[in-house]
């Protein structure tokens, strides 16, 4: 396995191929050239490189996972995990030429406004770096000019903490009456407003000397504000800047209040700007709109990357598109939501449009072990003939030779070949619309949509694909089981089983989540429900049943599993998590819907941990 | 806590340009970078049995590390509102969550003949890379944004640390690792599999795999019977096809006749294994690590049960024997650990409570969960540590000496050590400087410019030349009559030795010998300012309203219990403060007036009740300071602390009625311990 891997990564993909690298330096002019690329091109395809996926075998998604567990899964991993590179290619497929623009950006989270953000701290697997830095990756690059990036959400929430003035925002509330300290206060700055306003205007020939203009600096707390004259005034709510703004729109023609923030988030200040006439108010007010406009900019960092890529509305393509678009979610738009339908619909409004390519490939074949990109192409070349030239118009430099971020080229790629072979888009008034709809991709995309959706339909549509292999089994007919000790295996476990009470009579099967708990599958319905009332009423049975559980045998629905996954009690050992979640006193509390329908999950027949992909 | 470390840049960052520019005005030649050796996975092992020497002939080893982070969240930095349990508690997370990246080691020894110190640095780098599989959970570590930044800011190589950094594993997981090989090869396993296993019994179900099957066993029975044959005339065996020529190659394995199998899948090798096993009494499959750690498949041939029980033996004790020499490899930067420990030598580090706690957690074994067991454990393995800052801040001496400076480790050097800080060797206005000498592969060199980078070994060798300073100042006589005997049994350091800042904040010490914590006296420290913090008269309350700062929460308790009830009011981060009131009574009071106004609801007399703006949203939770305790011992890390609080959920309302009890046992417990 290994082995293979490693032939794909040195020999298929020659240094040719031209990936753009972007850091802190050049990200600037990348924007720009960016911005054309995906207006061109139909899709835009993105691959990750992350520090880490679990923490533990069982926090992988395993294949007895539901759609909300492996959320919940994916969403651990996206929160506790970072991203150093960011591969972006957009391209377009036509016919059986592909023309494609990676850039491959290096990360990372640095706190450059100083406000802990984007992210205090992060976790690395060691396995991760260790096999990153076999490919060469210059961490000194990603962490020394690595660029820096705010969420959609920690950029409204630093708006508050950069100390940077903003144009003002009046809120009107007519609901509430002016009560007399506000009319006091009002009135008290109106007068000073004006008394200052009358001074800057009247032409002060008569008193020329200096004395005199800085006494009636200090006594009307005049300034400058970039060559204009302007005055302070002190606020100590976000109520009094309202009233503040509520007076000045008065003198709106001439006069252009300007937010101080505090050092403490709110405003401090309200700063008022005299302008000499319409021409310069105008003007003004558009410089203090650039000067915002670049701040963001500074603040948004790669984001600005995600943001184009989402006003474009171009479909995305991805790999996996649950783990990359979690992790994209929480690191450049918000903080994940609980549950998987909120994740999809807050999606939804950023990406409409996002291909999984490893579900595009179950059209075509028992891809089922395709877990990486270059073995999916090479199932294609063996099976299918369906070439692919690959285009990118812009040639490598020098000191690229060190190339990362090819993966995204290869996604495209075999995103064209799939398409070629499943004969999507060849007519040639193709655009992006009718590619779309062509019905296989019309299932594939938003995989999380119809997922999340509880709909029967969907649920088994998914199941047809997997059928070659797999055996329906539906939640309910799960029993996690541990405590059994140690150093044994699935087989002896099965046996000991089998004679310890008539549950096991029936066929049932028996696998090892993790080494310290085992999950069994009773394929005849009922029985696993009957097997749990067994051992929750362990007083009236006897025999080995009553041995083993004397010697710690426990057991548990996968309701309790979905709890735990619920409830983020990620322990290394499942039966850990799975003890904690039975102990927590209020576990009755998330059980309140029980009339959902049981959701169908997959039984492979296989072992289902590839222990040499930890 | 990592307030400590911007800190400590900042001095750093001072020391250094005010050095530089003295250098430069002193000696605008070129001067030679400071000497450390870099010592990475390359070069470890020759630079491990250099520095054994150095160490064996050592008079103290000092020691610095640096790490990818220290506070996995804002509310576990260090506050002085930690009692010396949460304090521990804390200095364990960080601990059990960061990394080591640098190891600074620098022996210093007493040179007569020179009348001068000779000091080794090196600065070794570290990564926790994982070399064995010891229970299935891969290796991960924390990094802190800022520390990261921060290292980068020193232009650490980052590319060196992970590409080329040495791994280690602890002595905890050596002798598990140990445990289970010796577990797996007592019961009798045969050395077939790979991994000891026995191939199962599996029914053949295709028919290609009877056919295979069969032909084998005619193959092998051919094999034998050539074998078996009185006078066999060619060399070689001559299989019944001539493919087999490449698949049935005989050769001698141990003195025995025997077939190597190549060019087989794993699924005929199973096969294979199964008829060497139904049909042959005197041929066993073996299978042997052959170079460069590829395995190879033999048949061999054996003449009774004695001689095969005997070559299995053989394989076994071969295979065994390379289990333990990659297991002694995966020991790598634990050897320099063990190193230190065996030799018993005097450990100097600056500030290295955290320090300590890193080294047992990541060599030793996982901490224990109080201070009082870490201490004892610790000291079975560094049996004598001295701590510069803490000699600095207690020592009467040096106290005057410092004039009440900083004590931060750059500050400490420029203030002790101008002669070496400031590149200027036998000065005459430093005369009285203890002359230390820094050499690294036999290139000695005394004059050195200290605007070299800022790494572990450097400040290994700071604290080096603090401490050898200090033990000069209050009295210990290097030139004269300076034995070999152990600096650490010297009367002058006694009272020091083994003493270290459980809190810096806190001036909370901790005795390494006994397990006894003490607090320094007013006098002593300066920072001390919250001398009279009674935890038992703190409630910790969350999830508040956002707009409520310090002031608004004193002034809302303060309407309801009284101007003077409220001694302070501390923020642990946004959305949590510690409440200190004037009297335990009032802990009690609050708690419950608490619990009554939520329950009673929107009744006109509560919403009245000046608490409910602290109330407002139906989110504010409250505890006693236990629960912080609690809290700070749960292994997840939050970034906000009413999130990591709101996880433990529920506990906090059964909490509530028995926190009268707790007080009450908490007020006892500390009456005894003023007495």
């Amino acid at each position: 396995m290994a082995l293979i891997r490693k032939r794909f990564f040195c020999s298929e993909f020659p240094k040719k191929w031209a990936v753009k690298q972007v850091t802190k330096s050049n990200f600037a002019e990348s924007l720009e050239e960016m911005k054309g690329h995906i207006s061109s091109s139909d899709f835009v395809a993105v691959s990750l490189q992350k520090t880490g996926s679990f923490s533990a075998p069982w926090h992988r998604a395993l294949p007895f996972d539901t759609a909300e567990t492996a959320y919940c899964k994916a969403k651990r991993s996206a929160e506790r995990y970072q991203l150093f590179q960011f591969a972006v290619c957009p391209f377009s497929v036509d016919s059986s030429k592909l023309v494609a623009y990676p850039y491959n950006y290096l990360l990372f989270p640095r706190d450059e406004l100083k406000v802990g953000m984007p992210c205090y701290n992060f976790s690395c697997q060691t396995s991760y770096l260790t096999s990153m830095a076999r490919e060469g990756f210059d961490f000194n690059a990603c962490i020394y000019d690595g660029i820096s990036y705010l969420s959609r959400a920690q950029e409204s929430e630093a708006k508050v903490w950069i100390g940077n003035p903003r144009s003002s925002l009046l809120v009107v509330d007519s609901t509430s009456s002016p009560s007399v300290a506000d009319n006091i206060f009002s009135e008290r700055i109106k007068s000073r407003v004006l008394r200052w306003k009358n001074a800057c205007k009247k032409p002060n020939k008569s008193t020329n000397d200096a004395l005199m203009s800085s006494l009636r600096k200090l006594i009307s707390g005049s300034e400058y504000y970039e060559s204009r004259p302007c005055i302070s005034i002190d606020v100590c709510s976000e109520h009094q800047v309202q009233l503040a703004l509520e007076m000045l729109r008065e003198f709106s023609d001439e006069l252009v209040p300007v937010l101080i923030p505090g050092k403490s988030g709110g405003t401090q200040a309200v700063r008022v700007v005299l302008t000499s006439s319409k021409e310069d108010k105008d003007l003004f007010e558009r410089e203090l709109q650039r000067l915002e406009e670049e701040e963001n900019k500074k603040v948004r960092g790669f984001r600005e990357v995600i943001d184009l890529i989402s006003a474009s509305q171009k479909p995305i393509v991805s790999y996996n598109s649950l783990t990359d678009l979690t992790f994209i979610h929480s690191k450049f738009i918000a903080p994940l939501p609980p549950t998987l339908d909120e994740f999809a619909s807050s999606l939804r409004h950023v990406f409409p449009n996002v291909l999984d390519v490893s579900h595009l490939m179950k059209v075509i074949g028992p891809l089922r072990k395709m877990t990486n990109v270059p073995l999916a192409i090479s199932y294609l070349n063996n099976h299918f003939f369906a070439p692919v030239d690959i285009e990118i118009p812009y040639q490598a430099t020098e000191n690229e030779s060190r190339i990362h971020g090819h993966n995204v080229v290869r996604i495209s790629h075999l995103f064209a070949k799939l398409c070629s072979i499943l004969k999507i888009g060849h007519s040639s008034t193709t655009s992006d619309s009718t590619i779309l709809s062509a019905p296989a991709l019309e299932e594939y995309t938003n995989v999380f949509d119809a997922l999340s959706t509880s709909s029967e339909e969907s649920v088994n549509e998914d199941i047809s694909v997997w059928t070659k292999n797999t055996r329906k089994v539906s939640c309910e007919q799960l029993v996690f089981l541990w405590g059994f000790g140690g150093g044994k295996t699935a087989g002896k476990l099965k046996s000991l089983l089998n004679n310890s009470h008539t549950t096991f009579s029936k066929e049932f099967d028996i696998r090892f989540v993790d080494k310290s708990c085992a999950v069994i599958v009773f394929w005849q319905p009922g029985l696993a429900e009957t097997f749990i009332d067994v051992m929750n009423n362990i007083e009236e049975i006897s025999g080995p049943l009553r041995e083993m559980v004397s010697e710690g045998l426990r057991a548990a629905s996968y309701e309790t599993y979905k709890r735990v996954c619920k409830l983020d009690i990620w322990e290394a050992d499942l039966a850990e998590s799975l003890d904690k979640a039975l102990e927590d006193p209020d576990h009755h509390l998330t059980e309140v819907n029980p009339i959902v329908t049981p959701i169908e999950i997959q039984w492979s027949g296989d072992s289902m941990i590839n222990y040499n992909d930890l | 806590m990592n307030r400590h470390r911007p800190a400590r840049a900042l001095s750093r960052a001072l020391a250094l340009s005010f050095s530089s520019t003295a250098a430069a005005a002193a000696a605008p030649s070129s001067l030679p970078a400071f000497p450390l050796k870099q010592v990475t996975k390359s070069n470890f092992e020759p630079a491990l049995a250099e520095l054994r020497s150095h160490v064996r002939a050592a008079d103290f080893v000092a020691i610095d590390l640096e790490m990818t982070g220290v506070t996995s969240a804002p509310w576990r930095e260090s506050f002085e509102f930690d009692r010396s349990d949460v304090r521990y508690l804390k200095v364990k997370d960080s601990a059990e969550k960061f990394a080591i990246v640098q190891f600074g080691v620098c022996p210093f020894r007493w040179d007569s003949s020179k009348q001068a110190f000779i000091a080794y640095p090196h600065n070794f780098y570290i990564f926790p890379r994982q070399e064995l599989t010891i229970d299935g959970s891969s290796y991960e570590f924390l990094c802190q944004t800022a520390s990261i930044d921060f290292l980068a800011k020193y232009q650490f190589d980052f590319n060196a640390c992970i590409r080329e950094g040495i791994s280690y594993i602890s002595i905890q997981q050596e002798g598990e690792v140990l445990r289970r090989l010796n577990l797996a090869y007592e019961d009798d396993a045969p050395a077939t599999g790979y991994n000891l296993k026995e191939v199962r019994d599996v029914p053949l179900l295709r028919m290609g795999d009877v056919l295979f099957t069969e032909r084998m066993k005619n193959r092998f029975n051919e094999w034998r019977d050539w074998l078996l044959q009185p006078q066999s005339g060619e060399f070689q065996f001559q299989g019944s096809s001539n493919d087999s020529k490449q698949q049935f190659q005989t050769l001698f394995f141990k003195m025995r006749p025997a077939i190597s199998l190549s060019g087989f899948t794993s699924h005929q090798l199973r096969l294979i294994q199964l008829v060497i096993r139904k049909n042959f009494e005197d041929l066993s499959y073996v299978c042997v690590n052959g170079e460069n750690c590829v395995s190879q498949q033999l048949v061999v041939f054996t003449v009774s049960k004695d001689d095969r029980d005997l070559i299995m033996k053989e394989i076994k004790d071969e295979r065994r024997k390379q289990a333990e020499m990659k297991i002694q490899a995966a020991v790598g930067f634990r050897h320099v650990i063990d190193l230190l420990s065996s030799e018993q030598k005097l450990i100097v580090g600056h500030n290295c409570f955290l320090d300590i706690a890193h080294v047992h957690n990541k060599f030793v074994g996982p901490l224990p969960l109080t201070a009082e067991e870490f201490v004892s454990s610790i000291n079975k393995y560094f049996p004598f540590i001295i701590d510069t800052k803490i000699l600095l801040n207690t020592h009467h001496i040096l106290q005057q000496r410092m004039k009440k400076s900083k004590t931060s480790l750059s500050s400490a050097f420029a203030m002790l050590c101008p002669h070496i800080a400031l590149s200027v060797s036998g000065g005459l206005a430093f005369d009285s400087g203890v002359k230390v000498e820094a050499q690294v592969d036999n290139l000695r060199c005394s004059n050195w410019n200290s605007g070299a980078k800022h790494e572990a070994g450097y400040d290994a060798f700071m604290t080096g030349c603090i401490f050898a300073q200090a033990c000069s100042h209050v009295g210990i006589d290097f030139k004269h009559h300076f034995s070999c005997e152990n600096l650490a049994y010297n009367e002058k350091l006694q009272k020091h030795v083994n003493l270290l800042y459980l809190s810096w904040t806190n001036a909370d010490i901790i005795d390494l010998s006994t397990g006894n914590k003490v607090t320094e006296t007013l006098e002593t420290n300066p920072k001390r300012q919250f001398s009279n913090i009674l935890f038992e008269n703190i409630v910790l309350i969350w999830g508040f309203p956002s707009k409520l700062k310090a002031r608004d929460i004193r002034n809302c308790i303060s309407k309801v219990f009284g101007l003077t009830s409220v001694t302070s009011v501390y923020h642990l981060d946004e959305t949590a403060v510690f409440v200190q009131f004037s009297n335990t009574e009032f802990v009690f009071n609050f708690l419950s007036l608490k619990e009554t106004l939520e329950k009673s609801g929107d009744d006109p007399v509560s919403v009245l009740n000046p608490l409910t703006e602290l109330l407002e949203g139906g989110n504010t939770r409250a505890a006693a300071y236990e629960a912080y305790k609690d809290i700070c011992s749960s292994p997840m890390s939050k970034v906000l602390f009413a999130d990591q609080a709101e996880v433990f959920g529920t506990k906090w309302k059964t909490q509530l009625v028995e926190s009268k009890v707790a007080i009450d046992i908490q007020k006892d417990e500390t009456s005894v311990q003023k007495t």
